[in-house]
């Protein structure tokens, strides 16, 4: 059994009875080594569709989970469970649960880094007060807005108003959580949180693969909110003065928000803001300032000065890229997308009302980015399958495209391993508005290609 | 991806049932078991299977049963007709399986679990027909039929299914309005078997809103015992588990007494 990713998210999905007898043959080795090999923030098990799971069941998923946690220092859990279930995992593992439960993966996504920017209004909460402020501040973390219960009382009343809020946290337990540095996305600027005190730890804990990911899909501002950190040895300091250097690269900018050097030598400060590093005393300075804001490259998704050139080794894969394209929407739709014109040129867009675009950076031997251009109604169409029913929501109709234009970066991954190459994808990224997407890719050359499906036209655009 | 043109075309390769199973049948559905036997003696592909099946360990009999007469004797009409229609299935069976990781002893041993469990339900519900017995042949039709549509799909699939839980059937619907079940009704009408079948085995998909009491409970009961036997570690091993999905919310209510009847065996 493979799990599904969505987002940084992979969960298993067994269905019927788990028990020790059978629960082994839900995972093969190379269901193994493929689940080792995913770029996640969190594995979890979903109890969903488990009529029957014993303790032996539930074991054999939870040493792989914790095996993986291990080596990634990622978050990993049971998710998907009623209080029936809730209960009878709480008598199994009682005192020794050190693993995360949530109740559904709606909530469980809460607690990852994502592309998006919308911060959620939660009801929260847990019998245990530490467990309700750790989730508190881990939300917090990641850029929502938690309203924490702090009675049943209190909770059972404010229950009463679903509508209020995104989602209902309650029946769900943190365990060893916070391995990750939390991250949130505040409009077009990245906020990691950091505290206590840094040392080489900080080379495990912060997420370089989604740092990447992110400069790679046009993410310029890199913010630190460092208001909790104490101190940092010499090896944080190398780890920010590396980061720096390679922030430098794509024009990115890093800022330190809140750090204080009572503690710290001030000698770093000098370090880190030789190596470029800015730093602020509160978010609002940066945030709430337009000019600086967009000056520091967080107004819009980097209209970069710097823009990187196609080059030859990108241009000879492009084949690969247009086939995973056309299969991928062949596959979805059981019609043909066809090329009616190919042009190295900026993007450019006809009619940019009423369309929906999205993107995915890949890195590694080759790196660039696809992007995706399609007119409402073929967007539609295209992520029918995922979707399953006629849908007039747009939030369904991106994230569908997300995993759309997800399938399409593996597919390419796939075609470009067959030839030796290695690269990772990273999480796509969708536009309700073809305008935003301009902002970030005016002054990029690449390979515009103007394909047909079903009578319409959409934009294929692969660029650096 | 499976087309509606592979689905028709798949559905018009299914050949009718052999002139002896045929003729067998219709003795069996007269109640006439000595001349069922001796018409099913004449095919000897029906013969063999016939005695495999009874000799497999799940019908527990001490001593080889050898001749096709005493086999239906011991049988009795209902499952007679039951086995009939196991056998007709087993012509449908791909010589290699491509999608699911299973060969044709497996399947037939996943038929002769099914059969003997559904029968005891049956006992259980005081609802043992003949149609009702004949019901559960039906059911694994709906993995032959996946096999067949999916099998040169393997990897689309397992792409699709990288980013979002899907079952086969599911995918199958959204891609042609068709599902694994309405195929099996098809299959069953191709075969001419009751349309009490066909209702009951397209409702366990757990997905029908217009059905009697009775075939609602038949559906439950057929649905919980599909998952109880595909989450048999030969068939998780198999890929069977992730074929259509579990419907837990359908057969909630009769879970208790489902493993007081066949989970105490």
């Amino acid at each position: 059994m493979r799990a599904t990713v969505k987002g940084r998210v992979a969960v298993f999905h067994p269905q019927g009875f788990l028990d020790g007898n059978n629960a082994p043959s839900f995972l093969t080795l190379e269901d193994i080594k493929a689940t080792e090999a995913l770029n996640i923030d969190m594995l979890l098990v979903s109890l969903k569709k488990v009529i029957f799971f014993n303790r032996n069941g539930l074991d054999v998923f939870i040493r792989l989970l914790l095996s993986i946690r291990n080596q990634k220092h990622i978050a990993v859990g049971l998710c998907d469970y009623d209080s029936t279930k809730y209960k009878a995992i709480n008598t199994f593992y009682g005192e020794n649960l050190n693993f995360s439960l949530f109740r559904s993966e709606k909530i469980a996504e809460l607690f990852t880094p994502t592309n998006k920017s919308d911060s959620k209004t939660v009801l929260l909460y847990n019998e245990d007060p530490s467990q309700r402020s750790a989730m508190a501040i881990e939300l917090f973390d990641y850029g929502h807005n938690p309203i924490i219960a702090q009675s049943r009382k209190e909770f059972d009343e404010k229950k009463q108003n679903p509508d209020l809020y995104y989602a209902i946290i309650e029946e769900t337990y943190l365990g060893l959580f916070g391995q990750k540095i939390a991250t949130r996305v505040t409009g077009n600027a990245i906020i990691y949180t950091i505290s206590n005190f840094l040392d080489n730890e900080i080379g495990s804990t912060f997420n370089i693969s989604y740092h990447n990911n992110s400069l790679n899909v046009g993410f310029r501002l890199f913010i630190f909110d460092a208001y909790k950190v104490v101190s940092m040895n010499v090896h944080a300091l190398n780890f920010f003065t590396k980061l720096a250097s390679s922030a430098a690269e794509y024009n990115a900018t890093i800022c330190f928000v809140g750090l204080t050097f009572e503690k710290t030598p001030e000698s770093f400060k000098n370090d880190l803001e030789d190596a470029g590093m800015l730093f602020y005393d509160n978010m609002d300075d940066i945030l709430k300032n337009k000019e600086l804001l967009h000056e520091l490259g967080g107004s819009a998704a980097a209209a970069s000065k710097h823009t990187r050139t196609l080059n030859k080794a990108l241009v000879n894969e492009l084949p690969h890229f247009i086939d995973a394209t056309v299969s991928t929407i062949a596959m979805m739709t059981n019609a043909q997308a066809t090329k009616e014109s190919m042009n190295v040129q900026t993007l450019e867009i006809k009619n940019s009302e009423n369309q929906f675009a999205s993107s995915i950076g890949f890195y590694g031997d080759i790196d660039g980015m696809i992007i995706l251009i399609f007119p409402k109604d073929i967007a539609k169409k295209a992520c029918e399958l995922l979707i399953g029913e006629t849908t007039e929501d747009e939030e369904a109709i991106l994230d569908s495209l997300a995993e759309f234009v997800n399938i399409i970066g593996g597919r390419a991954k796939a075609l470009l391993a067959e030839k030796k190459h290695r690269v990772d994808i990273t999480l796509p990224r969708t536009y309700a508005n073809v305008d935003a997407l301009m902002e970030m890719a005016q002054n990029k050359k690449g390979v515009q290609v103007n394909l047909s499906f079903e009578g319409s036209r959409f934009v294929f655009f692969l660029t650096r | 991806m499976v087309t509606k043109e592979e689905i028709s075309s798949y559905i018009e390769s299914i050949p009718p049932p052999p002139l002896i199973v045929q003729r067998t049948l219709e003795f069996v559905r007269n109640g006439d078991l000595i001349r069922a036997a001796k018409c099913a003696e004449e095919e000897p592909a029906l013969k063999l299977y016939l005695k495999i099946l009874v000799n497999r360990p799940i019908y527990g009999f001490r001593n080889e049963v050898q001749d096709v007469s005493q086999i239906f004797g011991i049988l009795g009409l209902s499952t007679a007709q039951q086995i009939l229609y196991n056998y007709l299935l087993t012509l449908l069976a791909p010589k290699k399986w491509k999608l699911f990781t299973l060969n044709n002893p497996k399947f037939y041993d996943l038929q002769a679990s099914l059969s003997r469990k559904w029968e005891k339900i049956l006992r259980h519900l005081n609802l043992l027909t003949h149609d009702h017995e004949s019901a559960i042949s039906l059911l694994p039709a709906s993995i032959i039929v996946c096999d067949a549509l999916f099998g040169d799909h393997k990897q689309e699939v397992e792409q699709l299914r990288s980013v979002k839980a899907l079952d086969y059937n599911t995918i199958l619907f959204r891609l042609s309005k068709q599902t694994l079940f309405d195929i099996c009704g098809l299959i069953a009408q191709k075969w001419e078997m009751s349309p009490t079948i066909s209702r009951i085995v397209h409702a366990a998909s757990g997905q029908d809103q217009a059905i009697t009491p009775e075939e609602e409970l038949l559906a439950k009961w057929m649905h919980l015992l599909l998952f109880y036997e595909l989450s048999q570690s030969i068939y998780v091993e198999a890929g069977l588990n992730e074929f259509i999905e579990f419907q837990i919310e359908f057969v909630q209510d009769i879970y208790e007494s489902f493993m007081q009847v066949v989970g105490a065996e």
